[in-house]
C-alpha cells in the first residue's frame, strides 16, 4: 500500500481536517474524512480521499434525500424494474409473442448548463442515452424539461444560457440520431443564477435481453472491461461541483469540472454496441453493463461489482488516457464523457474487444478511444486500485458504495395564502380578449416552435406525434406493430414559489394528463427534484414536502415511480434557490396506435367540452401572474382525476373524441387557441365559447379540453363516469375565435400574438 | 479601435485535424502534419492588456478545458498555412458568439486555420498548402481560401 | 435476379434502419454495410446514403465522408451506371463527392448544400417536395407521376443549395434540379422553402441521371402515422407519401 501521499487525518482538529480538505479539492466535511479514517484503521492515500469525496457526495449516495425518497410507491403490475438500477423499465406489450419493456431514465445537468451551457446540456443528453443503453436497451426518444432565468437583456448571462443550452441540446441528440419528442420550457428569474437543464430517456427492450447494472452472480474472475473516449483531465471532480452552490468566482474551476461531450464517438458507441447485444444474445450469456457517471471509473466499477456481492481489482495503468501523466485519482474518479464499462465473462472478452476496435474502429474515430480490460471481479469484497505498480487503494467495497444518511432538519409548514384570487381575478380581469391575447404571447405560454424545431423530432422513423403537433410525444418503436409509447413532462415553477407540496401534485397530474390527451394509458413515472441546498432548512423542507406531494399523487393514481434522480444544491452564493421544482415525467401506452389523438381541431360545427371543472382557486396561474394575485394553487383530487382520465380514455377508445388538450399553462382559452393553430385547415376551424367566467376560461387545474361530434353519447358516458363535463361552445368555419361577451379575435392575429415572443430569442 | 487576431486551438487530441490528415493523404496531398484552429479577426474598442481576458472569458468561443488562445502578430496567414472562410455577409459575431459578445469587440470574422507541415516540421511550401485547398479544405461555392 | 442495394453507415450515420426499413418494405435485397467493410461494395448494384453526420461533418458537412474508402466504389459505381441515392446527410456527401450535378471533376464540387439561411441553424419542419424535371430524366424517379408531390421531414442544419451565379445556371438549364420545395397544393413559392435554399432546390440529379441527392429525409413520412394530417380511416401501419420516391427508386433497381 502506497503511503506516501495520504491525508493525515489522525490526530488533526476538525480545523486542520477542513484545511486538509480544501488543499486537495474534497468537499467530503471534517466527520467524514475522520470516520473514513477510523474504518480504514489508518490515513486515506489521496486517490482513497478523492473516491469516497465522489462516492460520498450528495450527487452519488443521495445521503440527505435517499430516507425520503422511500416514501415513492415503486411497483405496479407495469413495472419490470423499478428505481435501483440506472435505468427503470416499464411493460409496453407484446409483439409476435415478445414481450418488450419501456425503459426510462431522468435526470439533471443543472450546474454544468450554468457555467457551460453548451456542453454542459450537451452532455446532459450524453449521460442520460448510456443511462438507457446500458440495460442493453435501443435508445428510442429523449425529452427536455427546461427552466431558464429572465431573457429580456440581450446581452446578459441568462439569455446566453437559454440559447446555448438548446444549442447544445440540438447538436448532441441530432448527432446521435435520437428523436427529442417531448419537453416544456419555463422563465422566473429565480432561475437567473441556476438554470435547470432535465432531461429524460427512452430505450426499447425485449425484456428477457435486458441487462442488468451489475456484475452477474457467478462473475467471480471475470473481465471488467471499460470501453470509450480516452480519459483525460477534463470533468475532474464533477459530482462534488454537482454537490455544492455555484460560487461564480469560482469561473475558471467551475468551467473545469464540466465534460467535453463527443456526440460523434458516442454515435458510433452506440451503434458498436447494439452489435455487442445482439452477439452476447447469440452466445447465450448474462452479463453486467453500467454508464459511467459521477466518480468516474471508480464510481461505476465499484457499484457494478458491489451490487453483484463482489469486489473489483483494477489497474489504472490498463485505463487509455488521452494525455501522459495523469493523477491516478484523476484517472479513478475524473467524469470524461463516452464511457461504460462491462462484466464480461472470459469466453467473450477478446469477441467484444473486435467489435469496438476493430469492427467500429473506435482508436481511429477518436484519439485513443477504445475498449480495454482494466481489471477484474473479486470474490473478496475489496475495492483496490493499482497505478504505477503500486497499491493505492484498497478498502471495503460495501464501506464506499454503501448508503450513508445526513439527517438533515425540517419543518412541516403549510402554505400562508388562502384565498382562492377567483374575486381578485374578476375584478381586475376586464376585457376577456385583451386578458386572452396576454396570456397567449406571456413567456409561459407562447409557441415554443422556435425552440424545439432545432431539435430532430423524426429521426429513426418511428414519430407519430412530434412536438409540432402535440404536447406529449408518440412514438411507434417496434417494426409492424401498433403498440406505441407516450412521453410528457410536467413541473411548474410558478406554483413551486407558492407551495412545493401541491406543486409536485399538479407535476404528477399534469404529465399524466399529457399522455392521456394523447390517448395512451399512464404506466409510469419518473422524477427530477431540483431544490436548494439541503442544509438550510427552508429549502430542505420544501423538498421534504414536494416529496411527500409526489408519493400522495402516485398513490392517488396508482402509479409508480420507476426511475428519479435528486439534484440539490441549485441556488447561488446569496442564497437564492430555484423554485421548488419537482420535475415529473408520465410514460403512457397505447395497444393499438390507431387511438392516438392529435389536439388540432379537426372540423368545423363539433363541440367542445371540459372535462373537470378546475374549481375557484388561480393561484400559481398565468392570469395571476399577469395581474399580480397573490392566491393559493387549487386543491387537488387525485381520486377524481383518475376518474376523469379513465373517462378520457373510454371515449377515446369509443371514438368519441376528434381532438383533446390537457389544460395547463394559461387555462381553457390557451388551450383552445392551441388547438385551432394546430389544426390540419389552419386558420379554417375557429370556435365560439359560451363560457362567460374568468376563472372557468383561465384556471389551469385539471381536466380537458376535448372536441366531439356526438355530444349525446359523449354526456352519456360521462354520466356512467360520474365525470363531470361541461359544454364550451362549438367550432365553427370561420377563422375566429368569438368570446361569450360578444369580443372576436381573428385566429391570424392570435397566432401571431402567440407566436412572436420566443421567435427573437431562438431565432 | 484596434484589428486583432486571435487563433483558438485545442489542448485536447484534434480528432477533425486528424481524420482530415488521414484525408488529405489518400487524396495524395503531400503533407506529414496538420494543426488546425479557429481565427477570429476582430475590431476592438478595449485595450489590448485585457484582450486575452475578455475572449477567455467567452464560453461560445473558449473552454479552457479544451482550448489554447493565441494571439497572433500578424494579419495574414503564415507560411504553410490557409485560411478558410465561409462567404458570409456582415459580421460573424452575432452568428458564432449566440447573445454574448465580447466585451469591447463591435465586429468579429471567423475562419478556420489549417497549417500543414512537412516531415521535417517545417511549414508546408505553398504548392503543397494549395493542393490541400483544391482537393479538400476549401469548397469554392460557399468558401474562399487565403494562403500564406 | 433483382441488384442488391448497399445502404452506407459511415462513423455518423443515424438514419440507416429506417433507410433500410423502407427498401425491405418494397422487397427490396437490401444490407447495411459499414465503412470496415468497404471492400464488400462493389457487389452491390445501387447505393443508398442515408442521413445523419457522417464524420461529424468535420471541415464540411460530407467532406471527409467524400474521401472515404467506400466512397471510391460508389464514385466508380455512378461511373458505370449504377444507382446512387444519397438522402440528408448522404446528399451533401454526393455533392461532396462530385456526383451532382456531376459537372466538375470527381470530389471537386461545384455546389454546396451549405448553412440554412436566414436562421443558419438546425431545422427539423414537415415539408412537400414536387418533381421539377421530366420523370424519366432521373432513373430513380422514373415511375414517379409528373409533377409528383411527395411528403418529407427536414431535418437539417445545412439544406441550403449555394454555388456560384454561373455553376447555378448549369444547374438549372442542364435539368440537374430533381426536386423543389413546395406547399401542400403544390405552389412553389419561396415561403415553401425552409432553408433558403438557391432555386428553392430540395434535390439534385447527374448529367446520367442515375444520382439523386435529396435534402429532406422522405422514409421518415414513410408510414401513415409519420404523416401529421392523418386523415381518419387510414391505417397507420400502411406507407404513407415520402415512401413513393423509395418505391419508384425499387422499380429502377428492378430494371438494372
Amino acid at each position: 500500500m502506497r503511503t506516501l501521499g495520504s491525508l493525515p487525518i489522525a490526530g488533526c482538529s476538525d480545523g486542520e481536517i477542513r484545511r486538509l480538505a480544501q488543499q486537495h479539492g474534497l468537499a467530503l466535511r471534517a466527520d467524514e474524512l475522520r470516520t473514513i479514517a477510523d474504518t480504514l484503521g489508518r490515513d486515506p492515500t489521496v486517490v482513497e480521499a478523492h473516491a469516497f469525496d465522489a462516492q460520498w457526495s450528495e450527487h452519488c449516495s443521495y445521503k440527505s434525500s435517499r430516507h425520503h425518497l422511500k416514501k415513492l410507491p415503486t411497483t405496479g403490475e407495469s413495472v419490470i424494474i423499478g428505481p435501483g438500477e440506472d435505468s427503470g423499465v416499464v411493460a409496453l406489450g407484446e409483439h409476435n409473442g415478445e414481450r418488450y419493456g419501456i425503459v426510462v431514465a431522468h435526470e439533471s445537468h443543472n450546474h454544468p448548463s450554468q457555467v457551460v451551457p453548451f456542453e454542459g446540456a450537451a452532455t446532459g443528453i450524453g449521460g442520460i442515452v448510456r443511462d438507457v443503453l446500458c440495460m442493453g436497451a435501443e435508445i428510442i426518444a429523449v425529452a427536455d424539461p427546461l427552466r431558464f432565468g429572465r431573457i429580456d437583456d440581450t446581452g446578459s448571462h441568462q439569455r446566453y444560457v437559454a440559447q446555448s443550452a438548446v444549442d447544445g441540446i440540438s447538436a448532441y441528440g441530432n448527432a446521435i440520431g435520437v428523436p427529442n419528442i417531448a419537453g416544456d420550457l419555463y422563465f422566473d428569474e429565480r432561475f437567473d443564477d441556476n438554470c435547470l437543464v432535465n432531461v429524460v430517456s427512452l430505450g426499447l427492450v425485449k425484456e428477457p435481453e435486458i441487462i442488468h447494472s451489475h456484475a452477474p452472480h457467478d462473475a467471480a474472475g471475470w473481465s471488467i472491461v471499460l470501453v470509450g473516449k480516452a480519459t483525460d483531465p477534463s470533468g475532474f471532480g464533477g459530482a462534488s461541483f454537482s454537490s455544492v452552490t455555484l460560487d461564480a468566482a469560482d469561473e475558471a474551476a467551475n468551467k473545469g469540472a464540466v465534460q467535453v461531450p463527443d456526440p460523434f464517438l458516442k454515435n458510433v458507441i452506440i451503434r458498436a454496441s447494439y452489435r455487442v447485444f445482439a452477439y452476447l444474445r447469440e452466445r447465450g450469456c448474462t452479463v453486467g453493463f453500467k454508464d459511467l457517471g459521477a466518480g468516474g471509473i471508480m464510481g461505476c466499477s465499484a457499484e457494478i461489482c458491489s451490487a453483484g456481492g463482489f469486489g473489483a481489482d483494477i489497474d489504472l495503468d490498463r485505463v487509455n488516457v488521452a494525455i501522459p501523466g495523469l493523477r491516478p485519482e484523476v484517472i479513478a474518479v475524473g467524469e470524461t464523457q463516452e464511457r461504460l464499462i462491462w462484466v464480461l465473462p472470459p469466453g467473450v472478452v477478446d469477441d467484444v474487444l473486435r467489435i469496438y476496435n476493430d469492427e467500429f474502429t473506435l482508436p481511429l474515430i477518436a484519439h485513443n478511444a477504445r475498449a480495454v480490460v482494466i481489471g477484474t471481479v473479486t470474490e473478496a469484497k475489496r475495492y483496490v486500485l493499482h497505478h504505477g505498480g503500486e497499491r493505492v487503494m484498497d478498502v471495503d467495497i460495501d464501506f464506499l458504495t454503501g448508503s450513508i444518511r445526513d439527517e438533515l432538519p425540517f419543518v412541516h409548514k403549510a402554505s400562508t395564502v388562502t384565498e382562492s384570487g377567483a374575486q381578485a381575478l374578476g375584478e381586475r380581469a376586464g376585457d376577456l380578449m385583451n386578458v386572452f391575447v396576454d396570456v397567449l404571447s406571456h413567456r409561459d405560454v407562447c409557441s415554443r416552435e422556435p425552440l424545439y424545431q432545432r431539435y430532430d423530432s423524426v429521426v429513426r422513423g418511428r414519430t407519430v406525434m412530434p412536438r409540432s403537433q402535440g404536447v406529449a410525444g408518440v412514438l411507434a418503436p417496434i417494426d409492424d406493430s401498433v403498440l406505441a409509447v407516450a412521453l410528457a413532462v410536467a413541473g411548474n415553477p410558478r406554483y413551486g414559489k407558492i407551495d412545493a407540496h401541491h406543486a409536485a401534485r399538479h407535476a404528477v397530474s399534469f404529465a399524466c394528463a399529457q399522455v392521456v390527451a394523447a390517448g395512451a394509458a399512464p404506466v409510469g413515472l419518473t422524477d427530477c427534484l431540483n431544490f436548494g441546498n439541503p442544509r438550510n432548512t427552508d429549502h430542505y423542507s420544501e423538498f421534504v414536502a414536494a416529496v411527500e406531494g409526489l408519493a400522495h399523487a402516485a398513490h392517488g393514481l396508482h402509479l409508480p415511480f420507476v426511475s428519479g434522480n435528486v439534484s440539490l444544491y441549485n441556488e447561488s452564493s446569496s442564497g437564492t434557490a430555484v423554485p421548488a421544482s419537482a420535475i415529473v415525467s408520465c410514460i403512457g401506452t397505447m395497444r393499438n396506435v390507431e387511438g392516438v389523438i392529435t389536439p388540432g381541431l379537426k372540423r368545423a360545427g363539433s363541440e367542445l367540452f371540459r372535462i373537470g371543472t378546475g374549481g375557484s382557486h388561480v393561484g400559481g396561474t398565468v392570469v395571476a401572474d399577469l395581474f399580480g394575485i397573490d392566491a393559493a394553487l387549487a386543491p387537488i383530487d387525485e381520486g377524481r382525476e383518475r376518474n376523469d382520465n379513465a373517462f378520457l380514455l373510454a371515449a377515446i377508445d369509443r371514438g368519441l373524441v376528434r381532438a383533446a388538450r390537457a389544460l395547463g399553462d394559461g387555462g381553457l382559452l390557451a388551450a383552445l387557441a392551441q388547438m385551432a393553430f394546430a389544426s390540419p385547415h389552419f386558420p379554417n376551424v375557429g370556435a365560439v365559447v359560451t363560457l362567460a367566467s374568468p376563472v372557468a376560461l383561465f384556471n389551469e387545474y385539471g381536466g380537458y379540453l376535448v372536441e366531439t361530434d356526438d355530444a349525446r353519447r359523449l354526456r352519456d358516458l360521462a354520466a356512467e363516469f360520474e365525470a363531470g363535463i361541461t359544454s364550451v361552445g362549438r367550432t365553427t368555419p370561420s377563422p375566429t375565435i368569438v368570446l361569450a361577451d360578444g369580443t372576436e379575435a381573428s385566429l391570424d392575429h392570435l397566432y401571431r400574438s402567440w407566436r412572436a415572443p420566443l421567435v427573437e430569442v431562438y431565432g | 479601435m484596434n484589428l486583432r487576431v486571435v487563433a483558438i486551438g485545442l489542448k485536447i487530441p484534434d480528432n477533425e485535424a486528424y481524420t482530415a490528415l488521414v484525408a488529405l493523404r489518400r487524396a495524395g496531398v503531400n503533407a506529414a502534419k496538420l494543426e488546425r484552429a479557429v481565427v477570429w479577426r476582430v475590431e476592438d474598442t478595449g485595450d489590448a492588456a485585457s484582450f486575452v481576458e475578455r475572449v477567455e472569458h467567452n464560453e461560445a468561443i473558449f473552454n479552457p478545458n479544451k482550448h489554447t488562445l493565441t494571439v497572433l502578430e500578424g494579419i495574414v496567414p503564415r507560411p504553410g498555412e490557409v485560411w478558410v472562410e465561409e462567404f458570409v455577409e456582415g459580421d460573424d459575431a452575432k452568428a458564432y458568439f449566440g447573445g454574448k459578445m465580447i466585451e469591447g469587440v463591435t465586429r468579429a470574422h471567423r475562419c478556420v486555420s489549417w497549417r500543414l507541415f512537412d516531415e521535417d516540421g517545417a511549414p508546408a511550401g505553398t504548392d503543397v498548402v494549395q493542393d490541400a485547398v483544391d482537393r479538400l479544405l476549401c469548397n469554392p461555392a460557399i468558401e474562399r481560401a487565403t494562403i500564406g | 435476379m433483382n441488384a442488391r442495394v448497399a445502404v452506407l453507415v459511415f462513423p455518423g450515420t443515424n438514419s440507416e434502419d429506417e433507410t433500410l426499413r423502407l427498401l425491405r418494405a418494397f422487397d427490396l435485397d437490401a444490407d447495411l454495410v459499414h465503412w470496415s467493410r468497404a471492400h464488400t461494395l462493389p457487389a452491390y448494384g445501387a447505393y443508398v446514403l442515408p442521413g445523419g453526420f457522417a464524420y461529424e461533418d468535420r471541415i464540411r458537412a460530407g467532406a471527409i465522408a467524400a474521401h472515404d474508402p467506400m466512397m471510391d466504389h460508389v464514385i466508380a459505381g455512378a461511373r458505370s451506371g449504377k444507382l446512387v441515392l444519397g438522402i440528408c446527410n448522404g446528399a451533401q456527401i454526393v455533392l461532396e463527392a462530385g456526383l451532382v450535378p456531376g459537372t466538375g471533376a470527381e470530389r471537386t464540387p461545384t455546389a454546396a448544400f451549405t448553412k440554412n439561411a436566414p436562421i443558419p441553424k438546425f431545422i427539423c419542419k414537415h415539408v412537400y417536395v414536387k418533381l421539377a424535371i421530366a420523370p424519366d430524366r432521373c432513373a430513380i424517379t422514373a415511375a414517379l407521376p409528373e409533377g409528383a408531390l411527395i411528403p418529407a421531414w427536414a431535418a437539417h442544419g445545412e439544406g441550403r443549395l449555394a454555388a456560384t451565379d454561373e455553376h447555378l445556371d448549369e444547374i438549372a438549364r442542364g435539368g440537374h434540379m430533381a426536386f423543389v420545395y413546395a406547399h401542400e397544393d403544390g405552389s412553389t413559392a419561396p415561403s415553401a422553402t425552409p432553408n433558403g435554399s438557391a432555386l428553392g432546390c430540395a434535390a439534385l440529379t447527374n448529367i446520367e441521371g442515375n444520382v439523386l441527392a435529396i435534402m429532406p429525409h422522405v422514409e421518415r413520412d414513410a408510414w401513415n402515422f409519420n404523416h401529421p394530417d392523418r386523415r381518419a380511416g387510414t391505417a397507420m401501419l400502411a406507407p404513407s407519401g415520402g415512401s413513393l420516391l423509395f418505391k419508384s427508386f425499387a422499380q429502377a433497381v428492378r430494371r438494372l
